[in-house]
């Protein structure tokens, strides 16, 4: 017997119980939808938090910390140990940073509480991020003096309308050189310019900094040491061997810390593609479910038609016509319920992906877990859904239904031909 | 409680030629449907062969059986036995389309052959619009359809009125002597059995006697 006539077959009895093969393929309709929801709508998810972590981390520098990342231990890198790390291959720039906190700004009657204070070569750390750190107003054009300041966004913005000072306004910055007892001393800074929001770099946000040169913090502070170093490299894929060597370099015991961005991205990536064949995997109980759905129905057809059979094969029909015939009423289902629930599932995850979002973003705090890397929280996701994921579950429904229909379908080629003629 | 064995036949010895028409008749429950199911290939006995031109059936595998049934067998059952929801013409259809002959071509030949048992105005009739006489017409051209050697008849006219039944004898009678194909037509009817070539007698799974039957010689 010839495929298309199985199959035409196939489809006049379906056609005939229309109530019930349309219950059977609703199974698998809704199995696919869950499906294709939750893995175009995670697919989505990842593009869009993985879009804002590239936002936050400048893929190509390292930032090399001392100890653990909370441990803060000051003032640990020498001026040798930033001449080594820029000799390493693949770095094209290493630059110290000094970071104080327990700093105030005034301004005539205005005054403002930085979380941070940075003190960095301006050229170099310019270098560092040069598509981060725009100016909003004034810039670092002319040559720096050592009481050149910058301030970031949300010190120059403490309220939309509000602003902080001027570039070429001179400001006064409190730092606080002794904690116990409390010394704290004033000094004038000309503002050079401030910065656009930038987010934040790795664990830093520029966003609620204030920028000092170098040399003054380590006149003021009487440091000589840094306690960190920003390394830009040639390009990413540098990032693994920069970092060892670096490790390496300082015993490799965990003395210093390298903040490898590429790394935790591929981390994050890591966690997000987990997540997401958990989501599927879960979908996928319904499509099971839909299978149990067509073995059901499909025993209950076979009994129904157990004089059929043994008429069909009395008249000559072989076991496995019958067995062909009942596995394509299943991919049908399977198909055909693939076919309904591939869109279906788009939509659902369209419709999910506006709203869900849109009511979790209005208990969002301002700043995302992600260290301000976005302005905005995450109001919307787009699902994303590809032609091979489309592809494939269909090619699920149909191997989930034939894998359920093999019972039945086996049962009735089995079928005594004369017992089959004699059921009522 | 085991399993009880019962001989449906016990030792049934029978040579049929080519072109005979033969009825088997005896009571119910004699061992007549077995008797045609087995040697029509369709029930695999415990012991004993059947020799169809020389080769033996039930030495075949599953496959090869099946394909014996669809190619030299035709079989007409008391129940009609016809698949309720495919037209008359779909039905006779069937076993040409078992055989992988073209669309096209199976419609030709099952229009032709309902045409032949004189059903060429209820093609696009499904089993439920047809009588009982039709529906058997409609069964005895789907088992000739394929062009078997043998036809085999269960009880035809054991779910038909009198005169019904004649004429459902009469057409395989008549389709017999016009193509030449072998009948062997079981039936509890000594009036359906009297036209036969030659009728055997079967009684508790054995054949107890046969007598030459009119042979058509009434028509």
């Amino acid at each position: 017997m010839r495929r298309k006539q199985i199959v035409s077959m196939a489809w006049q009895n379906m056609k005939q119980r229309r109530f019930r093969t349309s219950l059977t393929t609703l199974g698998v309709v809704i199995g696919i939808t869950a499906i294709i929801g939750l893995a175009s709508l995670g697919e989505g998810f990842r593009v869009t938090i993985k879009e804002q972590m590239e936002q936050g981390f400048e893929l190509n520098v390292l930032t090399v910390m001392s100890g653990g990342l909370l441990t803060g231990v000051p003032s640990f890198f020498t001026e040798d140990d930033i001449q080594n790390i820029s000799k390493i291959d693949g770095v094209v720039l290493a630059t110290p940073l000094v970071q104080k906190s327990d700093v105030k700004l005034f301004n005539d009657n205005k005054n403002s509480t930085p979380l941070v204070m940075l003190a960095v070569d301006f050229s170099e750390f310019w270098t560092i991020y040069p598509d981060r750190l725009v100016f909003e107003n004034g810039s670092l054009t002319q040559s720096t003096r050592n009481d050149t300041t910058v301030i970031g966004y949300n010190i120059q913005h403490p309220t939309e309308v509000e602003s902080f000072a001027n570039p070429g306004q001179n400001i006064t910055i409190q730092m606080t050189l002794q904690r116990f007892p409390p010394r704290r001393e004033n000094f004038t800074f000309n503002l050079a310019g401030t910065i656009a929001k930038s987010g934040a770099a790795g664990f830093i946000n520029f966003d609620d900094a204030v920028f000092i040169p170098l040399e003054t913090a380590q006149k003021v502070y009487n440091i000589t040491s840094v306690d960190m170093i920003f390394v830009r490299l040639a390009n990413p894929s540098y990032s693994d061997s920069v970092a060892k060597k670096i490790e390496e370099r300082f015993g490799g015991s965990g003395e210093v810390r390298v903040l490898v961005p590429a790394a935790f991205l591929a981390q994050v990536e890591t966690i997000l593609n987990m997540l997401q064949i958990f989501l599927t995997a879960i979908a996928s109980i319904a499509l099971l479910v839909a299978g149990l759905g067509i073995m059901n129905i499909m025993t209950v057809s076979v009994m129904e038609r157990t004089r059929e059979i043994g008429i069909l094969k009395a008249i000559g029909a072989r076991s496995r016509t019958i067995l062909t015939m009942f596995l394509t009423e299943a991919a049908l289902i399977g198909f055909l319920g693939g076919i309904l629930g591939v869109p279906l599932g788009y939509a659902v995850a369209q419709a999910m992906g506006q709203f869900l979002f849109r009511y979790s973003a209005q208990v969002t705090p301002e700043r995302s877990i992600i260290t301000g890397t976005r302005t905005h929280p995450i109001t919307e996701i787009s699902p994303v859904l590809t032609l091979e994921w489309a592809a494939l579950a269909i090619g699920f429904a149909v191997g989930v239904s034939v894998l359920f229909g093999c019972y039945p379908a086996r049962k009735a080629s089995k079928l005594d031909p004369v017992k089959a003629l004699r059921y009522e | 409680m085991g399993k009880v064995v019962v001989s449906a036949l016990r030792g049934v010895s029978l040579k049929i030629e080519k072109g005979e028409f033969v009825a088997i008749l005896g009571p119910s429950g004699s061992g007549k449907s077995t008797l045609l199911h087995v040697l029509g290939g369709l029930d695999r006995p415990d012991e004993g062969e059947v020799l169809i031109d020389g080769i033996s059936l039930y030495k075949l595998n599953d496959n090869r059986l099946a394909d014996v049934r669809l190619r030299k067998i035709g079989f007409v059952f008391q129940f009609f036995n016809l698949l309720p929801r495919l037209t008359s013409l779909r039905n006779v259809e069937l076993p040409l389309t078992l055989a992988d002959v073209s669309d096209r071509e199976s419609t030709k030949k099952a229009s032709e052959m309902l045409e032949l048992v004189g059903l060429g105005d209820r093609v696009a009739h499904r089993p439920t619009e047809l009588s009982g006489g039709e529906q058997q017409r409609v069964a005895i051209a789907r088992a000739l359809i394929n062009d078997p050697k043998i036809v085999l008849a269960d009880e035809p006219t054991g779910n038909l009125d009198t005169t019904t039944g004649g004429e459902i004898v009469h057409l395989m009678w008549r389709l017999n002597k016009e193509k030449g194909q072998t009948f062997v037509v079981v039936t509890h009817d000594p009036s359906v059995a009297e036209n036969a070539d030659r009728i055997l007698f079967l009684k508790d799974g054995l054949i107890q006697g046969e007598k030459r039957g009119a042979g058509g010689v009434h028509h």
